[in-house]
């Protein structure tokens, strides 16, 4: 489905992303783990283009997105949801028009139509009553449950979770993961960045450790949790398991 | 020190200072509008990832923020029609120097607005597929109004009292009116206190209510 070959990524002199190659298949589910600061966000946001990579391609779904005058971005965009750490609802709408004003916008879907597929979803996440609340009286699992229906408004090939849960309470990261786990068993095509390594294990078909701007390990859950090749991995692991 | 204070002088003046504050109160409410209709633009520009619009429009916003308003007055009554050839009224003149004023420091407003938005806004609605334009006008435009209200209304205070600047061109505002006034009765006390309180009284509200829009804004957020 994506493919990134070589990918490298610096802000200014530094080097963030070092050069990584891997794919991620339809419906697969990839886990990305790493200590802070190894380039995990910066990785994922360069899977839709929001930050633009220093070097290396991107092919999705055959087509080369690195290739400004081949591909419109803002298309490509529109076919892969994000969900951010901070959420990003918009403030100044509430959340019905949060979930509408792209489809409506991007896809030219009318009024109607994009309030039946935001309804459709609200209930999906658990939050059909919640349609005319604006975000700040909403609690921050209710937030992260809204910008997820919202990215799936876009009827997304695939989305990105950006530590969807390191911002919630703990009462309220089960809530999120579970509508990302119910997602996943729909077979949607996802990359979740996550320190959840319960929730890693669970859902993932695929794991990838990174550190350094590289990825160092890949493997199943079941493996690269449980037998670890690399010492760095071995070391990461140690500290956190 | 007899100098007796004249209520009379004061009261027959009082409709002529009248209609000069009007003057006042509309060619500031014509520039402020002009004003923030180029602010938001160069504003925009002033963050705009194109060299050229970033380069255009910071040269216009330091250019007039760095040169006083009389010598732009000057620059549109007497320079200009001299390239043109032909004059131009005193009163399009004000208008036009007055609102190229206000524009680049409404600029500067917008600018600081937009800023203050979190990064995350535009980054969720390109994430979308919106374009930045689409991200500006629906997600970031829409959030700055609140915050820029305040910094608008000390702009509009500030121009409604350099507008005096416009009476060396005969445009008769409240303090050409003034001058007007006193070249006939020579009471400069109770002229210049009169206009100083109806320039107060223009003033004041405005004030109340940029203190007050900031004191919603800060229980707000
Ligand atoms: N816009 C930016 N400008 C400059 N440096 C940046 C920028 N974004 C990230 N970095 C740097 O790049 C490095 C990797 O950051 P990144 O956010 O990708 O790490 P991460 O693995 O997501 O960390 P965390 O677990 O803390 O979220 C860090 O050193 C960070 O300071
Ligand atoms: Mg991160």
């Amino acid at each position: 489905m994506i493919k990134v070959v070589n990918l490298k990524k610096s802000f200014g002199d530094l080097p963030v992303i070092k050069g990584i190659t891997n794919e991620i298949r339809q419906k697969e589910v990839v886990c990305v783990i790493g200590p802070s600061g190894s380039g995990k966000s910066t990785f994922l946001r360069c899977l839709n283009l929001l930050e633009e990579p220093s070097g290396g391609k991107i092919y999705f779904e055959g087509k080369e997105i690195t290739d400004h005058k081949q591909v419109d971005i803002n298309l490509f965009r529109a076919e892969v949801g994000m969900v951010f750490q901070r959420f990003n609802l918009f403030p100044h709408m509430n959340v019905l028009e949060n979930i509408c004003l792209a489809p409506m916008k991007v896809r030219d879907l009318s009024r109607e139509e994009a309030e039946t597929r935001a309804n459709l979803l609200l209930k999906k996440v658990g939050l059909q009553e919640k349609a005319l609340d604006f975000p700040d009286n909403l609690s921050g699992g209710q937030q992260q449950r809204v910008a997820i229906a919202r990215a799936l408004a876009m009827h997304p090939k695939m989305m990105l979770f950006d530590e969807p849960t390191s911002a919630l309470d703990p009462e309220m990261i089960k809530e999120v993961l579970d509508v990302i786990k119910e997602l996943g068993k729909e077979g949607m095509t996802m990359v979740v960045v996550t320190h959840e390594m319960g929730f890693a294990r669970e859902v993932a078909d695929r794991v990838l450790f990174m550190d350094d701007g590289l990825i160092i390990e890949e493997n199943s859950p079941e493996q690269l949790f449980n037998h670890p090749k690399n010492e760095r991995t071995k070391m990461f692991l140690s500290k956190i398991l | 020190m007899d100098y007796s204070w004249s209520w009379k002088v004061i009261i027959h003046s009082l409709p002529m200072l009248l209609a000069g504050a009007r003057l006042t109160i509309r060619l500031t409410c014509i520039a402020v509008g002009m004003g923030i209709i180029i602010g938001t633009f160069v504003g925009i520009g002033r963050i705009s990832k194109n060299k050229l619009v970033y380069a255009l429009s910071s040269v216009y916003v330091h250019f007039i923020r760095g040169t006083p308003l009389l010598v732009q007055l000057y620059l549109f009554y007497f320079a200009l029609p001299a390239l043109l050839g032909f004059p131009i009224p005193p009163m399009p003149a004000a208008i036009i120097s007055m609102s190229i004023n206000s524009g680049a420091y409404v600029a500067e407003i917008v600018r600081a607005g937009i800023q203050s938005i979190d990064r995350g806004q535009m980054e969720a609605a390109r994430s979308l597929g919106m374009t930045y334009r689409q991200g500006m006008r629906f997600i970031i435009i829409p959030q700055t109004f609140k915050r820029i209200v305040p910094p608008l209304g000390n702009e509009f205070i500030a121009l409604l009292k350099d507008s005096s600047i416009v009476s060396v061109i005969a445009l008769e505002e409240l303090v050409r009116k003034g001058y007007i006034i006193m070249g006939r009765t020579f009471r400069s006390f109770e002229i210049w206190t009169a206009v100083a309180f109806l320039f107060l009284f223009m003033t004041l509200p405005i004030t109340q209510l940029v203190n007050y829009a900031e004191r919603k804004l800060q229980n707000n957020d």
